[in-house]
């Protein structure tokens, strides 16, 4: 009986022998690309796909003649994804978050894109904006397809600041005190919990924005995590002011997380907000409720009192082992020309037609693309304030800076989300909250990079 | 003269075939399913792993070296410790509660089965949204009662001190299959014992102590073991709460083993460290549970030992 457990350490470390002594199959190979693939395609993503994406996936597929989809439409999961790599299932193209990118790059599982582009005769930097291209940049090279840049700025709740005499201008992060004047004429509470927010900054939600765009740097050379970086600070700090001025974090989180924001009781129509950071979407979450609401945005300026934007999105990635990763880059690129997003602009302007909203734009992550679609479907909708609203995100778009790519990119959005939590609960300074969340993603980052 | 004594046969030969043949199912599972990954990961634990190329390359004790060197991993199974030690008796004594009530119903027992079992047939992400929703700390359903009474509740899913109780809360939602286990044992209580000490002046508190718990002591016993087995490997409802996307506040505070050892294998490719977290947490439970079974064995009665 006492020998069974030294055999099975022994046989652990002959199959560990043997494991280490297998070959090295790859993972950084990187594949040519035929402009005109053939065979079959295994695509995972478009998860619960809107009548933007079928309109895109339909076009896709007509640029790829001779070439059998197979569709997997379920969100990205890394855990499927390893088990899939591990076992050899590869797919030929994954859609994921841009902040993953570099991670996988990193790891040698996703492979870069230079060749694909060149077959296909595509320069990035031309299709997307720079700060999109940016999100994607790994060591100098291009490692996925972004689609999307739908960038924050500060939408208004002028029933709210009408009533409190608060102007437009004062919603400024770039004049703190003006800002915090404001939130409290418009800030109120009952037993002191928060009813109405003047402000609500999206502390977690938008903690690029308010770091990055406050002059911050959270990524350095080689995508190493630069958290604390004394310039983060600032942002870190402006945000306490913001929520110590409305109840402190945790009753504005709880107010906040409270929020129904995608139906008729939302904190606009409610007028639970006299401000709000929103990405791009958002407007056209409110559209319906065009009749009731006065909206109006400003754009988010930074420390140095200039427009700023800072937002991630989407992108398709082609794996190392992809079995044909010439049909994965074609359709990938196919995804994202203007021929795509002019599909996507029809069907999003039938949908809107049909349900009598306002068709506040679609922002694909290309300036030419974006151009074209506002030219021939974004039209005055005859409401001002919403018509000012779109425009003001158009005006912010090309404003935008990159986070830049980290092989840490989960751990390092985890890392800071951790350190403004502790930071604005009051649980640590900035700088050792920040301080912390480096060290912690130092680690992330030297487990990937193996550094 | 010697003495010669027969010892008794515990168990006998149709019983132990029968015992076999009940549990082979699970085995069979176990098997085929469970055994050769439970091996490969060992074989992980003990080297580096490169997901891209598929190589495995021997790291000797390296791993288990370097949790020594992590305090996330100190911290993660002190978290779970905790929880381990907050949820398992609340658990217990909530199952208990509920299994007693429903052994007292007689009109609508049916029913009321039904409706206390519904809690485990729900999907854990519906019910962690409404977990959300109840656990809120400004307008949730849990601090509204509170304030009933003139307490002001905790920032339950903010504040990092209420994390883990926030979590034990949730838990509570799901102990209807543990309720359903003591239900059965309840229910095989013989009714003549109470009888009897009903006739020696014997009042419910006397009767339970006294009775119910050593006659339900096997129920007992197990729902211990797999509770805590259950509360070391929390991961769902800490992941739903807190760890769902990287926009949602959270703290270290509510960061248990379980989630940790993800993070490490699927957010940093970390194969070796996260397996070999894996088999710590293996020898941590099969100790705790061997120590469970020494201390169980005196006091847990067995209607069918002989």
């Amino acid at each position: 009986m006492r020998t069974w457990p030294a055999a099975f350490l022994a046989a652990t470390v002959l199959l560990t022998t043997a494991c280490g002594s297998s070959g090295d199959n790859g993972g950084s190979n990187a594949a040519n690309f035929d402009p005109n693939p053939t065979g079959t395609l295994s695509a995972w993503g478009f998860d619960n796909a809107d009548d933007v994406g079928k309109a895109r996936m339909d076009y896709a597929a007509k640029q790829l003649t001779g070439v059998k989809i197979q569709m997997d439409q379920t969100g990205f999961d890394a855990q499927k994804f390893t088990t899939r790599l591990a076992s050899g299932n590869v797919p030929d193209v994954v859609q994921m978050d841009r902040e993953y990118v570099a991670t996988y790059a990193a790891q040698g599982l996703i492979q870069p894109l230079e060749k694909c582009f060149s077959a296909n005769k595509v320069d990035p930097k031309e299709r997307w904006y720079p700060s999109v291209v940016g999100d994607v940049t790994y060591k100098n090279q291009v490692w996925a397809v972004p689609q999307f840049y739908q960038p924050p700025a500060i939408l208004l709740n002028k029933t709210v600041m009408d009533a409190a005499g608060v102007p437009a201008d004062d919603i400024d992060p770039s004049q703190p005190d003006k800002l915090l004047a404001a939130v409290a004429k418009m800030y109120k509470s009952s037993g002191g919990v928060p009813t109405t927010l003047g402000f609500n900054p999206q502390a977690t939600g938008q903690a690029y924005l308010w770091i990055v765009g406050m002059g911050g740097k959270l990524v350095g050379d080689n995508g190493a995590p630069t958290l604390d970086d004394p310039s983060n600070v600032y942002g870190l700090e402006l945000l306490k002011k913001i929520t110590d001025a409305q109840g402190g974090f945790a009753k504005y989180k709880s107010f906040t997380d409270a929020f129904d924001v995608f139906g008729d009781k939302n904190q606009f129509v409610k007028n639970q907000v006299g401000a709000e950071v929103d990405a791009q979407w958002y407007p056209n979450v409110l559209s319906p409720y065009q009749s009731t609401l006065k909206l109006a945005a400003v754009p988010f300026k930074g420390k140095d009192g200039k427009p700023v934007t800072v937002a991630t999105g989407s992108s398709f990635v082609i794996p190392a082992k992809a079995k044909n990763p010439s049909a994965g880059c074609k359709w990938a690129l196919a995804l994202t020309d203007e021929g795509s997003w002019d599909a996507a602009g029809a069907a999003r302007a039938q949908t809107v037609q049909q349900k009598h909203s306002i068709n506040t734009g679609l922002f694909t992550g290309s300036p030419a693309a974006d151009k074209s679609l506002r030219d021939k479907y974004v039209k005055p909708s005859g409401n001002p304030g919403f018509d000012q609203v779109i425009s003001t995100f158009y005006d912010v778009v090309s404003t935008g800076k990159s986070v830049g790519s980290s092989p840490a990119g989960q751990a390092l959005k985890q890392e800071l989300t951790n350190a403004i939590t502790a930071a604005l609960l009051g649980q640590k300074s900035a700088q050792q909250a920040l301080a912390d969340a480096q060290k912690a993603t130092m680690t992330a980052y030297k487990n990937v990079t193996g550094a | 003269m010697a003495q010669t004594t027969l010892k008794p046969r515990k168990y006998n030969r149709r019983e132990a075939l029968a015992g076999y043949l009940f549990i082979s199912p699970w085995i069979i599972g176990f098997l085929i399913f469970t055994a050769g990954t439970m091996v490969y990961s060992l074989v992980i634990s003990f080297s580096r792993y490169n997901l891209a190329t598929n190589v495995m390359r021997p790291a000797g004790l390296d791993n288990y070296r370097a949790l020594l060197d992590d305090p996330r991993v100190a911290t993660s199974l002190g978290n779970t410790l905790f929880y381990a030690v907050l949820a398992v008796p609340l658990e217990i004594c909530f199952a208990l509660f509920l299994a007693l009530l429903l052994d007292r119903a007689t009109r609508g027992a049916g029913f009321f089965r039904t409706v206390y079992y519904l809690p485990k047939m729900t999907p854990m992400v519906a019910t962690a949204s409404i977990f959300l929703l109840l656990l809120n700390g400004n307008s949730g359903a849990i601090n509204q009662g509170l304030r009933f009474f003139g307490i002001h509740g905790p920032q339950w899913l903010v504040d990092p001190a209420w994390m883990k109780p926030s979590i034990v809360i949730m838990s509570l939602w799901g102990v209807s299959g543990t309720m359903v286990i003591f239900l059965a044992a309840l229910k095989n209580v013989p009714r003549d014992l109470y009888e009897v000490a009903s006739l020696d002046g014997a009042g419910p508190v006397r009767k339970f102590f006294s009775i119910t718990l050593p006659m339900i002591s096997g129920a007992m016993f197990f729902n211990v073991i797999i509770l805590t087995i259950y509360a070391f490997q929390v991961f769902d409802q800490a992941f739903l709460l807190f760890w769902r996307d990287q926009n949602n506040a959270t703290s270290e505070s509510a960061l248990f083993y379980a989630v940790y050892l993800f993070q490490q294998a699927f957010r940093e490719f970390n194969f070796g460290f996260a397996a070999a977290m894996a088999w710590v947490l293996f020898v941590i439970l099969l100790v705790l549970s061997i120590i469970q079974v020494k201390l169980g064995n005196r006091f847990v009665y067995y209607e069918g030992e002989r």
